[in-house]
């Protein structure tokens, strides 16, 4: 081999074990491809938990449901920044959309993207907050009148008719949104599962997985914002919501947890002539961030957790606040988990060889393109915009509307 | 908003003019702005295109080297190198193809090109072979024993490495590789039969060794062979009572 790419590549070199073939040395999809369907995931998930409350009418989560909108939203507007930066040249990303290969997924992915922020989540945050936002330019001054004359498309009618069509509009789009949404997410698990070369990856069961723990992750993310924010703001946490949003995350885990064993004891049963390599890419490589990180603190630990709350239903109804960390934990650690599941896709499907006779290595870098630190900046930007969203479209109509105190008090106070 | 507009709720009359101009604007560029070559995938490939094809030829490909070489090829093609290409050892031969007499391609002899395949590693199909290059044979090149172009392994017969295996194993990869079991040793057919009372001879003059490892050893094998002047070195002793002949230790 060339002297110069041993030299670049001695770090790796020595971690790689039995017999690989020569391309397959360095992991090409990294962290950022792990970030993306993460932040996707979270996209479907928190928007799932808003079509609660409109199409399913769960009255219970209603105070999550303009959060959970600005969430997806703010997401969303990060997911392709993982992507378009991870390609060799971003600057031509618009091309996908002016010349596009219909028999491409990921081409078909940039126009499910643009529907899903153009027709579902902009348009139903727009119809939400258009009664507000129409307030809010009356009740102010300067540019900020015309910022909200502006997003309010210089609506002022707030008549029976307006108001009426608006709630009807509303349900449409969820009703859309739901599809949409298992479309944006189900599309990620679909371009894996389509690379049949890979069995790491070749799984019909492969998409709605990933359905089912993006809705976990989004709902976990939601509940863990709303127990941040509130407090943080003034607010009382109303824990008949969090605990019916915990219900609603509890049986997605459990559907979650069931399909991912579905799918590893068909894995193993099938045992194909991959599975020895797998299993020991899983039992060394994968070791912690699967059997750990994924299964036991990011979905046995949490369902145990939560589990105990119902079981001992009493004991925890009387003690709120014990409640409240239980909950507050396991959201946490659904969180790492969840991140944990779309690590070991992602990096697991590319480390062990297509020769089945070896494993290569993922060294993460701290700076650059592809680095630690910018993956950081990634996810931390949505908090960043969902910080300026609720500035602009304050959530606490509804985020405190069944809360104990000062509700209509600190109502668009900000934060 | 106009009296058309009138008839929808305000806020999707709203919407209509915003979706209106989204798509008029989206079409003027399109169609406007963005030239027609542009959205042509031919066009945006034809760089690539070119970029490959100004790119150098250097290979020249099997069948060009058969044309003058139909002797090696027909060596090659029923070895177990008849997959390889001879530019998979040789190098791009496309400038030797234009010009024979004066681009010569390269012949690897350096012992790093043979264990790039034969190396041993664990994770190699079974029955593939493969040595240790730190063992095996080393300083020399793997073409003094091995003919590249039909390489077949030597083997130690088998009525002889059926009991004497480890011997066989030992003087596979010692210098003696390429010499029969019989070269040195007289077995009578009775050996076979009863081993322990019928033995094969061993050589019992010091010139049998001379042969390849006299100063003055004219044999074809032992062209590469270490040399000694049997008159000074060690003259009481046959040489294996000194030096272990399925695996000699001496290196040139």
């Amino acid at each position: 081999m060339n002297p110069e790419i041993i030299r670049s590549l001695q770090e790796l070199l020595p971690q790689i074990q039995g017999y690989i073939y020569p391309n397959e040395i360095e992991i090409h999809w990294g962290l950022l491809i792990v970030v993306y369907p993460y932040i996707t995931g979270v996209v479907a998930g928190a928007f799932i938990l808003a079509s609660l409350v409109k199409v399913f009418n769960v009255k219970e989560v209603q105070p999550l449901y303009r959060l959970s909108l600005l969430t997806a939203l703010a997401y969303l507007l990060v997911a392709p920044m993982a992507l378009v930066s991870h390609l060799g040249h971003p600057g031509r990303f618009y091309e996908i959309l002016l010349t596009p290969q219909t028999s491409s997924a990921m081409a078909m992915f940039g126009f499910v993207y643009a529907w899903y922020l153009m027709a579902v989540l902009l348009l139903e945050i727009w119809f939400v907050h258009r009664t507000d936002m129409i307030d809010m330019a009356e009740n102010s001054t300067g540019a900020t009148r015309l910022l909200y004359r502006a997003l309010s498309l210089f609506s002022k009618d707030k008549g029976e008719r307006a108001v009426a069509f608006d709630h009807k509009a509303l349900k449409v789009i969820t009703i859309v949104g739901i599809p949409s949404a298992f479309l944006l997410h189900g599309y990620v698990g679909f371009i894996f599962g389509s690379i049949k070369a890979n069995p790491w990856w070749s799984s019909v069961l492969i998409p709605i997985v990933f359905l089912f723990s993006a809705i976990v992750s989004g709902i976990a993310l939601v509940v863990l914002l709303y127990m941040i924010i509130t407090p943080l703001t003034g607010g009382k946490i109303n824990m008949k919501c969090v605990d019916k949003a915990v219900d609603f995350l509890f049986y997605a885990v459990i559907v979650d947890f069931s399909l991912e064993m579905v799918d590893f004891i068909h894995r193993v049963y099938q045992s194909e002539e991959e599975i020895k390599i797998l299993s020991e890419m899983v039992m060394s490589k994968l070791f912690l961030s699967l059997i750990i990180v994924q299964v036991l603190l990011g979905m046995l630990v949490p369902l145990l957790l939560i589990s105990l709350t119902k079981i001992f239903k009493k004991r925890f109804s009387l003690n709120e606040d014990m409640r409240k960390m239980v909950y507050f934990i396991s959201v946490i650690l659904i969180q790492f988990g969840i991140f944990a599941t779309r690590w070991n896709v992602v990096i697991g499907g590319q480390m062990f060889s297509k020769s089945f006779r070896g494993l290569t290595t993922y060294k993460m870098e701290f700076g650059g393109i592809e680095g630690l630190l910018y993956a950081i900046v990634l996810l931390a930007l949505p908090i960043a915009i969902l910080f300026v969203l609720m500035k602009v479209l304050p959530p606490w109509k509804e985020l405190r509307e069944e809360g104990e105190t000062g509700t209509e008090a600190l109502g668009g106070a900000g934060m | 908003m106009g009296k058309l507009f009138e008839r929808f709720p305000d806020p999707l009359a709203r919407l209509i003019v915003v979706v209106v101009a989204m798509v008029a604007l989206g079409a003027f560029a399109y169609f406007v702005l963005i030239p027609k070559p542009v959205k042509d995938i031919e066009f945006q490939w034809a760089d690539a295109v070119k970029t490959e094809k100004a790119r150098p030829v250097r290979y020249a490909g099997f069948q060009v080297c058969e044309e003058c070489h139909g002797e090696i090829h027909n060596t090659k093609k029923t070895g177990y190198h008849k997959d390889l290409s001879c530019e998979t050892c040789h190098g791009p031969a496309k400038a030797h193809s234009e010009n024979p007499d004066k681009v010569k391609p390269n012949i690897p002899t350096a012992r790093t090109f043979c264990p790039q395949c034969h190396a041993y590693n664990p994770s190699r199909p079974r029955g593939f072979p493969q040595i240790n290059p730190v063992a095996h044979n080393p300083l020399k090149p793997c073409s003094s024993c091995h003919n590249p172009h039909d390489p077949k392994p030597p083997t130690t017969p088998k009525e002889c490495s059926a009991c004497h295996g480890e011997i066989a194993r030992m003087k596979a990869v010692s210098h003696h590789v390429q010499l029969e079991c019989t070269t040195c040793h007289q077995a009578p057919q009775q050996h076979k039969v009863s081993p322990r009372s019928v033995k094969p001879t061993k050589p019992q003059a010091r010139e049998f060794c001379g042969k390849c490892h006299g100063k003055d050893a004219t044999d074809k094998l032992a062209k590469n062979a270490p040399k000694v002047d049997l008159g000074e070195h060690g003259e009481k002793y046959v040489c294996w009572q000194c030096h272990y002949p399925h695996s000699p230790e001496v290196e040139q």
